[in-house]
């Protein structure tokens, strides 16, 4: 479904990514594990549109997706789920909900969508007519993880869930995740730093450092933890990087 | 009581004026973080629309001459026209350039709209008169209001209702606000950063026609630079209310108003020549001790 190969990002001379390749299955849920500052942010972001890549090609269904614009991206049933939750402050909880169905001008499932998607986040439905800047943090990942449903896309990525947030409402966000795309069929790519709830959640984790893939596996085979904490910690590059080929 | 009510209706209606203005300029900031000086500029181009283009020293009309309803239409077209153009030529290719080089360009595009009516139009200051029968005076009490000032507040009154209801009733204008507050975000829901954008200068291209046409028939001058001084004053009403909340660009106008006619009014006589030193004090200290301007944002603070 996606294919990301050798992806190149930089910020000024600042490197981001510097030649990723990772790819997603129709119906995977796929995580990137890293630190700080590894380039997992960048790598969501390019994937919708939001930076343009040095080099490297980004495609979804075949279709190549570097130039175009974010817009068009989402269009194609890619939604992203940004880091820091950014709802619309000032706009209400039903607007900020709507948004993606106004500008699409697809309102045909939108109001049984948004009802079907309250049944999984009542607290919403409470506070449906209040700025949105107002509700918590909680409150606001589920809303923009809503938000980005609205739209019926095939591909979600969330770009750390957690942050931010109390580990109890953190897994509520994981149960919610896992629920819908159950439901849906939806394809989930996901980031976090850390790897403990990615492993019982995704079926397969790359580790993401400095801009580079260190380690890919499929979930089951790195339950015990043991490569990832040194992938991502950076111990033995050269080990590591063995494994990472003969993963790949 | 009757000098304060007179000059509280003076104030109302000239920041009716600055208010339409500073609204058109904060709509462009708080989509694009543009700055847009060249926007005294538009206004200035919707008053010589009026005239046929001459280098000669008398005006003679030509949309200016047609019934009230149709100068409005063609010259909310023709400034939007323009509006749009300086999106297209020059804004459009710097997207993704910071707020200063944005501002920059903004001073180009003003020099160049400037330039052209130069050439077209002449150096000369030109006296055009349009609607002069809004000048009559209607007494109420012991109030004397010119019909000007009446209009003036009305045609603020209703464009700002009509705003309002478009940015708050309608899918493009929700929209609209989602774009100014985290334009990056809007994108990613499909939003289509050019319509929106587009929309915005076409809004603030309207803003400024009726602008252009309040301010012509309060002054009867044309002059190339006719539009500088409201953008100005405009421009400090956006910062006194509030960089990026429409309600504090309104409220700035209002605010600037009052405070320069009233200084008019009330400052001892061998004082009020220095009326603008003390408005812009008042600016100063406003930006010293409430930097966040009247109406303070949060999108500003997370964006940059």
């Amino acid at each position: 479904m996606l294919e990301v190969e050798d992806l190149a990002v930089s910020y000024g001379g600042t490197i981001a990514l510097a030649g990723v390749a990772i790819s997603v299955k129709e119906r995977e849920a796929v995580c990137v594990v890293g630190p700080n500052g590894a380039g997992k942010s960048t790598l969501l972001a390019a994937i919708a549109g939001g930076v343009p890549p040095k080099r490297g090609r980004i495609r979804f269904d075949g279709k190549d997706l570097v130039g175009m614009r974010a817009e068009n991206i989402a269009r194609l049933g890619i939604s992203l789920v940004p880091e820091g939750r950014h709802v619309f402050g000032t706009l209400t909880v039903e607007e900020n909900l709507f948004i993606g169905t106004y500008a699409m001008s697809d309102r045909r499932h939108a109001q049984s969508d948004a009802e079907q998607l309250l049944g999984y986040f009542p607290r919403l439905k409470e506070r449906w007519r209040q700025p949105a800047g107002r509700l918590s943090g909680g409150e606001q990942q589920m809303l923009v993880i809503a938000r980005a449903l609205m739209t019926r896309p095939r591909l979600v990525m969330v770009d750390e869930p957690s942050l931010g947030l109390a580990p109890k409402i953190v897994d509520t966000v994981y149960e919610t995740l896992l629920a819908l795309r159950a439901e849906r069929g939806l394809t989930l790519l996901v980031n976090e730093q850390s790897s403990d709830r990615m492993l019982k959640f995704s079926e397969r984790i790359y580790v993401l450092r400095n801009g580079r893939i260190l380690l890919h596996g499929n979930t089951a085979d790195l339950q015990d933890g043991e490569a990832i904490t040194r992938a991502y910690f950076g111990f033995d590059e050269h080990d590591i990087s063995a494994t990472s080929e003969a993963a790949a | 009581m009757i000098n304060f009510a007179q000059t509280f209706i003076d104030a109302l209606s000239l920041g009716s004026l600055y208010a339409l203005a500073a609204l058109g300029i904060g709509l462009l900031f708080g989509i694009l973080r543009l700055i847009n000086f060249a926007y005294g500029d538009l206004i200035t181009l919707g008053a010589y629309a009026l005239i046929i283009p001459s280098t000669e020293a008398v005006a003679t009309l030509f949309i200016g001459g047609w019934p009230w309803f149709m100068v409005i239409i063609a010259v909310a077209v023709i400034v939007v026209a323009a509006a749009l153009l300086s999106d297209l030529l020059v804004f459009r290719h710097i997207r993704r350039a910071d707020p200063a080089t944005l501002m920059i360009a903004s001073f180009a595009v003003s020099f160049v709209i400037q330039n052209v009516i130069l050439m077209f139009y002449g150096s000369r200051p030109k006296s055009v008169d349009l609607w002069s029968n809004l000048n009559y005076q209607i007494a109420v009490g012991g109030l004397r209001i010119p019909l000007l000032q009446i209009v003036t507040i009305l045609a603020t009154l209703v464009l700002m209702g009509g705003l309002t209801l478009l940015l708050k009733r309608t899918a493009l204008g929700i929209q609209m606000r989602a774009a100014a507050e985290d334009f990056r975000m809007a994108r990613y829901l499909g939003v289509r950063g050019n319509l929106v954008i587009g929309l915005a200068f076409a809004i603030s291209g309207v803003l400024a026609a009726v602008a252009s046409l309040l301010l012509l028939s309060q002054t009867g001058t044309l002059s190339q630079t006719m539009g500088v001084p409201l953008m100005l004053f405009a421009f400090i009403a956006t910062v006194v209310g509030g960089m990026g909340s429409l309600i504090g660009a309104a409220t700035g106008g209002f605010a600037v108003a009052f405070a320069s006619v009233f200084l008019q009014a009330y400052l001892p006589d061998d004082l009020r020549p220095f009326r603008d030193s003390f408005v812009f004090g008042i600016v100063i200290l406003m930006l010293l001790f409430r930097p966040a301007g009247l109406v303070p944002t949060k999108a500003l603070v997370e964006r940059v």
